[in-house]
């Protein structure tokens, strides 16, 4: 789950990070009060959860009140649903420098990534100029030591004054990184004002989903979807991406529904929706199949080959599902793993074709698609 | 003598009284995977399909033998009962369980390591060597997928590799050990870790993997081949070529992100290296068969 800036930053906040004033606003009338609070000149931040803000407009320095009520308008009014915006105050910005934490799955440790040129794209230049960045790995089974900061903040060709004001941002960073079981906490830019201050300029802060039974400071909402169809699935615990082409996926496994996702390419089709109904959700053919019916695709594709997610019970489901749903669109199946032959059985049973072949079942629903006979 | 898994293999099952435990050890069983024991707490003195249950894995090692765990344990307490097992001396571990915490699974991860012990999993479907041993639930009663042969294969997905076995058996192959590392973006172990081990293996000839976006274990894969550690023929599946950057593809570790984790960038390492590479599932025992006869008739890597 990946946190809003102004999220990001209440929990910098709160472990001691120093941040610009802020404040939230979620309409335009709230922009008087926001503006007085935090001053002239301000900058007004979209909060939405893409990255290249700056680029699309979505960040504006502002000098008036004035200029602030024009922005904020756009802002609000632009084809980005942005539903907040935070209000803060500009920073006399003398130097930026680019902070993070993250996960090394090969070392298997904590990973502290730090870089004197901040405000960049981080995994650009980790191409173009690797020897500019700063890693430091720490083992989280021992924690983050103080050498591990002083490591970090010497490295950076601070002069003393400003590493040691960056020595407890890092400790702090890292705390955050533990105490939200985040994939990643992210500081870029680390701003140096020219006033001699370090205040972090924005905030990332991404909570591992896995972990959402013991993080429950931040609920997911329907705020941190695309759109409504996949907070629905996801309410449902399915996994579900938009696409917007014309097969609707009804797959069972990441890897065989990403495989299915490649091969419909290949064959010239596009995808509406990506739809995992296997492992734990393989019961729920009604609810995968309701919400693949919700896009505006041509065919529905299911394809599975499970083992605990029995062939026969999905067939079964599927079958119910087409009794119930009364799909307006044709469903191509290919159901296969433990049962399969009880699957075909039912499926035969619906009128159902089963197919057998992965790459076969993908071209019939391909050219169902592109208008092909339908079988 | 195939690897991770064999006859001869103790092995403890931790959770044994749960639903899927009790279940999935009935089939290793039957299918003749040597359980001596296994461990639920509270549970002592039962037995599930007349093996002993004990309180503790400490109680049970000092009972029994035990060469590796098996663990049916729900995400939240995996971290607990790998690092029980590898308190116990156990060098062996599969975890199945998807949704281990990231942060659980790096220290699972450092502590085996620590331990010089391999831990196989989260998010995936064990390890089995057909015909012999299994630890972990797989169809093997599926003949057309799961059939003994001489192809070792390595995987970070269960559907899919019954998908891509199916087609290296429809060729006309079997499989020497199946290893499934997982989905997860910190799996226990690595493709390149158990790499060694495939290369000792005198009952494998090949060995497929199948991978997917993210990561970059198939990038560590090609370095294995180029620095001369694995030296036997390889092909690799690959999902998620057509995927598109920023979205999680199913699996927790199925990302582009950091500027790695590209299929292309895979596909580009594993060909340099002199890894085929198929692109569908179909083409897999192609493959296979290319390499494989490559070896035999002129001594070429593949």
């Amino acid at each position: 789950m990946k946190l809003f800036e102004y999220q990001a930053k209440e929990v910098f906040k709160e472990a001691g990070i120093p941040i610009p004033e802020g404040h939230l606003i979620n309409e335009l009338s709230q922009l008087d009060d926001a503006v007085r609070q935090v001053g002239l000149p301000c900058v007004l931040k979209s909060q939405v959860l893409q990255g290249g803000r700056g680029k699309a407009g979505l960040i504006q320095l502002v000098e008036t009140l004035d200029e602030a009520k024009d922005k904020a308008e756009e802002i609000f009014n632009s084809a980005y649903h942005v539903k907040q915006i935070l209000v803060e105050r500009a920073v006399n910005i003398e130097k930026e420098l680019y902070l993070s934490v993250t996960v090394d799955p090969v070392d298997s440790k904590a990973l502290i990534i730090a870089c004197e040129e901040g405000g960049i794209d981080i995994e650009a230049l980790a191409v173009t100029s690797p020897e500019k960045i700063i890693k430091e790995p720490i083992d989280i089974n021992l924690g983050i030591q103080g050498f591990n900061s002083r490591n970090i903040a010497y490295n950076l060709g601070l002069d003393t004054p400003y590493a040691k004001q960056v020595i407890p941002i890092v400790q702090k960073l890292y705390t955050v990184f533990r105490k939200y079981d985040a994939e990643l906490v992210e500081i870029n830019p680390l701003f140096i004002t020219q006033e001699g201050h370090v205040v972090a300029g924005d905030g990332k802060l991404i909570i591992d989903d896995n972990a959402s039974y013991r993080q429950t400071t931040y609920e997911k909402t329907s705020a941190y979807y695309d759109n409504e169809v996949e907070y629905e699935a996801a309410l449902e615990g399915i996994p579900y991406i938009q696409f917007d082409g014309d097969i609707s996926l009804m797959c069972a496994g990441a890897g065989l529904t990403t495989t299915v996702y490649d091969l419909i390419h290949y064959a010239g089709g596009t995808v509406a929706n990506y739809l995992e109904f296997g492992g734990p959700n393989y019961r729920k053919a009604e609810k995968a199949m309701s919400l693949c019916l919700k896009n505006e695709s041509k065919v529905i594709l299911i394809v599975t080959f499970g083992t605990i997610a029995r062939a026969d019970v999905m067939a079964e489901g599927v079958v119910n599902a087409i009794a119930k749903l009364k799909p307006d669109r044709p469903i191509v199946a290919c159901i296969r793993g433990t049962n399969e032959e009880k699957a075909v059985e039912l499926l035969q049973e619906a009128g159902l074709e089963c197919l057998f072949d992965t790459e076969e079942a993908v071209q019939r629903a391909v050219e169902i698609a592109q208008g092909g006979m339908v079988s | 003598m195939s690897i991770f898994i064999e006859r001869s293999t103790k092995v403890l099952i931790q959770g044994i009284t749960g639903k899927e435990g009790s279940y999935w050890t009935k089939h290793m069983k039957e299918m003749g995977t040597q359980i001596v024991a296994g461990v639920t707490p509270g549970k002592a003195g039962q037995q599930v399909e007349s093996i002993p249950v004990f309180n503790t894995v400490r109680q049970a090692v000092n009972t029994y033998d035990v060469d590796a765990s098996m663990l049916f344990v729900p995400p939240r307490f995996t971290k607990d009962a790998v690092l029980e097992a590898l308190d116990s001396g156990v060098k062996k571990i599969v975890t199945v369980a998807d949704g281990i915490p990231l942060h659980d699974a790096i220290q699972i991860r450092q502590e085996a390591k620590k331990a010089g012990a391999y831990v196989v999993g989260g998010n995936t479907s064990g390890v089995i060597s057909p015909g012999k041993a299994m630890m972990g639930f797989f169809p093997y009663w599926i003949k057309r997928v799961y059939k003994p042969g001489r192809i070792g294969i390595m995987t970070r997905s269960g559907s899919l590799t019954n998908e891509v076995t199916a087609m290296v058996v429809k060729t006309g192959y079997g499989v020497s050990t199946l290893i499934g590392v997982g989905g997860d973006p910190v799996p226990g172990t690595r493709f390149a870790e158990m790499l060694p081990f495939y290369q000792a293996d005198e009952e494998t000839d090949a060995v497929v993997i199948i991978g997917e976006l993210g990561g970059t274990m198939e990038e560590e894969v090609a370095e294995a081949i180029q620095n001369g550690t694995f030296t036997k023929p390889l092909v690799a599946f690959l999902g998620g070529r057509t995927a598109p950057k920023g979205k999680r593809m199913g699996h927790a570790g199925a990302i582009v992100s950091g500027g790695k984790g590209s299929v292309e960038d895979k596909i580009k390492a594993l060909e340099s290296a002199g890894a085929l590479v198929a692109k569908k599932p179909s083409l897999v025992g192609q493959l296979l068969n290319r390499c494989i006869k490559e070896e035999r008739f002129d001594d070429k890597r593949c």
